[in-house]
């Protein structure tokens, strides 16, 4: 019997280690970008480098403001695509969706959250970027904006991202929305609502919370994304006021350079990082309280 | 749904209420939308890669000739069991102490949940700095296998652990009632009668877990390196598939053997989703 | 309420997002349609703007690229304009000129492909591997391969000897690149071991045929090739993680002082233009100042 204590005893400390694992993980990630990416910052000069418009690693000026702000242009605009889409098509599978049809179209919205960023690039680079550069010149011709651009821009990677971003929505919310009970909408088509008011006003705010982590999680894949946006957005990194124009990222800025930067310029890519690794800290933290906010409610 | 109703039926209503008329256009726009998009990128996909799927592809060793899917192919496989071999016990176990041993509104178990949280929303390029920071340099591994199933495994982590503690919570309490009822310890109730029935939840973790593995590039750049070969031990340096078609496309000279590799990673994607439907129907039968 | 307004949004939003995609799907029609036409001349407007495509900062190509088109100041530090399009890849650079009219690239002259883009003379000099050889196309950068002095392993240093034999440099010359004069035939012992070569992805697609070919003569050694950069490649062979280092760039002071750099070939830079574009033949000013962004269509040139 007593052995049989400490088997239990022993486990319980095995399963415990294992919990600690990812509070290990998260502690490793923090200390060592942290080590490696604050010593350029304080040598650069936090502000400068926070805010610094200009970046030219060869002439030692690091200011990634240009990055900071590009990065939320192309999520800001997968959001604007992905999510309104995303949610729509989730009502679909969730609510129209034939049974015959149904299988196919879920394996397929599932296929397109396995195909490889580069292939998203490819794509972008050779069928959106040409179309964006058509339509820019037709707003051009119109009189409508200054600057034609052409076609690798903001705008071309907000389609993109937000075509990437839309299997994680749709999963998310279609999920949360078959989880309402149904006697919720058999109610409110009994109280004489339509099918899609009964959608609309009962099941979606029901499902508020899974559709909240369905778009944050999107927010998360947009801003993280790396390969597909350094084919298709110009990565040039300076500020511009046009979705005509292109900009780069925080995450193009780390792998476009990385392979060949040496000394203070490969500990500003690090720092880079950082900056990022924090962006995403600031989401996370500010969902997990708005989600305690919502759960006291 | 008991209420079956004609076109005309439906006709009608539509016509007394615009709105909901309009909402419905737009729902089914945007399905078309999504799904001609869909079709379009796997059209175009297949359109430039499968003419290029030659034998010579599947040959043995990569040579600058063929540029060879084979030694990616079996890289990919040693990448994803080395790094489930890693996560998935990791994973079950924090599962299980969240599920049945951590009490109610335990601050430990709450920082737990943050930090997976967190985790799970680390952009795979900082993995991949990370990876190359720790594992490679720190603690000098160089380039290797080793050092990309590791960041692949913290990576997953979250993903594994997640999914274990739905399966788990889904599993009744009167089946842990019946167990100790029965004078079954806590640790035999976990092991035989609360993770056997949980056992299929898991599994689809697992594959979400590997579809994510098969498909990572940005992290495994920085850490697994890029050598076509399959290398002799764990701490070689080799490349996966998705890494393999990044390395193809970047000078430009392999660019119809990119897409036939394209192909072959939907090809992958797509058995591992059809194995993991397959896996979700044996759920729902239990 | 909030739910009303909430659905509203949605709506417009949806409304403005499908539209958006709608004309994206509309226009790709006529896209395509121009596309097999395959841009007839006529179309070309000389007043629109150049699209500047250029290397990531610290490439060995950029680095090549505008030092020797003097897209530099006094210092020498790189001042190509802040709008010119960055990517650190030849298929996207390749692929963007291609697609894009008004476009104006460099890549490396082993990696042109012609059948996509139009490499331009450069002074009235073509770019080929004979005038880079006799000088009259001046724009060119070494390969360099770099081993520690006293690195002891035979295979590394066959291979060197096989690299730098009338073999070695037949390989060189068979893939487009320039070979070095004066060498000797190959007289190895073909040892047995093995060594691990790493470094400039540049160099990397030359790095891999010399290897199969020197596995013909030598089948007892196993050389095994990292492709990574040429900083990772230089310092990884003075760490020792590699036997041999490869750079597209000249050794830096710091690391010349490690080890012994051999170049081994020498590789053009192809100034490349859409095939549509009429421009044949531009001068080292004229890129210079499209470069600096001093010009910025084609017209003002």
């Amino acid at each position: 019997m007593k052995s049989k204590a400490w088997t239990e005893k022993f486990m319980q400390g095995v399963f415990f280690v294992a919990a600690c694992a990812s509070v290990l993980a998260v502690a490793l990630i923090c200390i060592f970008l942290f080590a490696n990416g604050i010593p350029a910052m304080r040598e650069i000069g936090f502000i400068n480098f926070i805010t610094g418009q200009e970046w030219r690693p060869n002439s030692e000026m690091f200011g990634i403001l240009p990055m900071i702000v590009g990065s939320l242009y192309v999520t800001a605009g997968a959001i604007i695509f992905g999510v309104p889409i995303g949610i729509l098509t989730s009502v679909f599978m969730a609510m129209y969706c034939p049974k015959q049809i149904y299988k196919p179209l879920k394996a397929a919205t599932e296929l397109l959250a396995g195909i490889p960023s580069v292939i998203y690039g490819f794509f972008g680079l050779v069928v959106v970027v040409p179309l964006i550069r058509q339509f820019g010149t037709a707003l051009h011709k119109a009189g409508l904006v200054q600057n034609p651009g052409n076609g690798n821009s903001i705008l071309t990677a907000s389609l993109i991202l937000g075509m990437m971003i839309l299997p994680t929505i749709i999963g998310t919310t279609e999920s949360a929305m078959r989880a309402v009970p149904s006697h919720y909408y058999e109610g409110s088509l009994a109280l004489g609502a339509t099918k899609e008011r009964s959608i609309f006003r009962v099941i979606i705010p029901a499902a508020k919370s899974g559709v909240i982590a369905g778009i944050v999680l999107g927010i998360g894949r947009a801003i993280g994304e790396t390969m597909a946006v350094i084919m298709i957005v110009g990565n040039q990194a300076r500020l511009t006021g046009s979705i005509l124009q292109g900009i780069r990222t925080l995450t193009g800025n780390i792998v476009i350079e990385m392979g060949y930067a040496t000394g203070l310029h490969r500990e500003a890519l690090i720092a880079t990082g950082v900056v990022l690794f924090v962006f995403i800290l600031i989401i996370n933290l500010s969902v997990a309280l708005l989600k305690r906010g919502a759960d006291h409610e | 749904m008991s209420n079956k109703m004609t076109v005309g039926d439906k006709l009608r209503t539509y016509l007394k209420h615009p709105g909901s008329f309009i909402v419905m256009l737009l729902v089914m726009l945007a399905s078309i939308i999504t799904f001609a998009v869909l079709i379009f990128l796997i059209a175009y996909i297949l359109i430039n890669g499968v003419p290029h799927i030659t034998p010579s592809l599947f040959s043995l060793e990569y040579t600058s000739e063929n540029a060879s899917v084979v030694p990616a192919l079996v890289n990919t496989i040693i990448m994803t069991f080395l790094s489930l071999l890693i996560a998935v016990p990791f994973g079950i176990f924090s599962a299980i102490f969240l599920v049945e041993y951590a009490s109610r509104g335990n601050k430990f178990v709450e920082v737990i949940r943050l930090t997976t949280e967190t985790l799970s929303g680390i952009p795979s390029i900082v993995y991949g700095l990370f990876g190359m920071l720790f594992f490679v340099n720190a603690l000098d591994w160089g380039f290797s296998l080793l050092a990309g199933a590791f960041t692949m495994a913290i990576m997953i982590l979250p993903l594994i652990m997640r999914t274990t503690e739905e399966a788990l919570k889904a599993v009744p309490d009167s089946f842990r009632e019946g167990s100790f009822g029965l004078g079954a310890g806590k640790l035999r109730t976990v092991f035989r009668i609360v993770l056997p029935s949980a056992i299929p939840g898991v599994l689809a973790g697992v594959i979400l877990a590997i579809g994510r593995i098969v498909g990572e590039t940005a992290a495994l750049m920085y850490t697994s390196g890029t050598v076509a070969q399959i290398p002799d031990s764990v701490m070689g340096s080799g490349r996966t598939l998705a890494l393999h078609m990044y390395n193809l496309s970047s000078e430009g000279l392999y660019m119809d053997q990119a897409y036939a590799t394209a192909v072959i990673l939907l090809i992958l994607v797509v058995g591992i989703n059809a194995l993991s439907s397959v896996i979700a129907r044996k759920l729902t039968a239990v | 309420m909030k739910m009303k307004k909430f659905i509203a949004i949605l709506a417009a939003a949806g409304m403005v997002a499908s539209l958006a995609v709608g004309c994206g799907n509309s226009s790709d029609n006529t896209a395509s349609a121009e596309g097999s036409g395959d841009a007839a001349a006529s179309d070309w407007d000389a007043a629109s703007a150049i699209t500047v495509v250029s290397r990531e900062e610290g490439s060995g190509t950029r680095g090549a690229f505008t030092e020797l088109f003097g897209v530099v100041d006094e210092n020498d530090n790189d001042m190509t304009t802040l709008d010119a399009q960055v990517t650190n890849n030849t298929s996207v650079m390749m692929t963007t000129v291609s697609e894009n009219e008004y476009a104006i690239g460099y890549i490396s002259l082993g990696s042109l492909d012609e059948s996509l883009v139009k490499a331009v003379k450069i002074d009235g000099a073509e770019a080929t591997a004979e005038n880079i050889e006799n000088g009259s196309y001046t724009v060119s950068r070494p390969f360099n391969v770099a081993m520690k002095p006293d690195l002891d392993n035979a295979v590394a240093t066959d291979f060197m000897a096989y690299i730098m034999s009338t073999e070695g440099q037949q390989v060189v010359a068979d893939e487009g690149y320039i070979p070095v004069a004066d060498v000797q035939a190959y007289a190895g012992d073909a040892p047995s071991g093995s060594c691990v070569v790493g470094g400039s992805s540049s160099v990397s697609p030359l790095m891999e045929k010399l290897i199969e070919a020197y596995g013909e003569v030598n089948p007892n050694a196993s050389i095994e090739l990292q492709t990574s950069d040429s900083t990772t490649g230089m310092t990884s062979a003075i760490e020792g993680s590699y036997d041999i280092g490869m750079a597209s760039r000249e050794l830096k002071d710091d690391e010349a002082a490690e080890l012994e750099g051999t170049v081994i070939a020498t590789d053009g830079i192809a100034v490349i233009v859409n095939q549509a574009n009429p421009t044949d033949d531009l001068s080292v000013d004229q890129v210079k100042s499209i470069y600096l962004g001093d010009v910025t269509t084609w017209d003002a040139i």
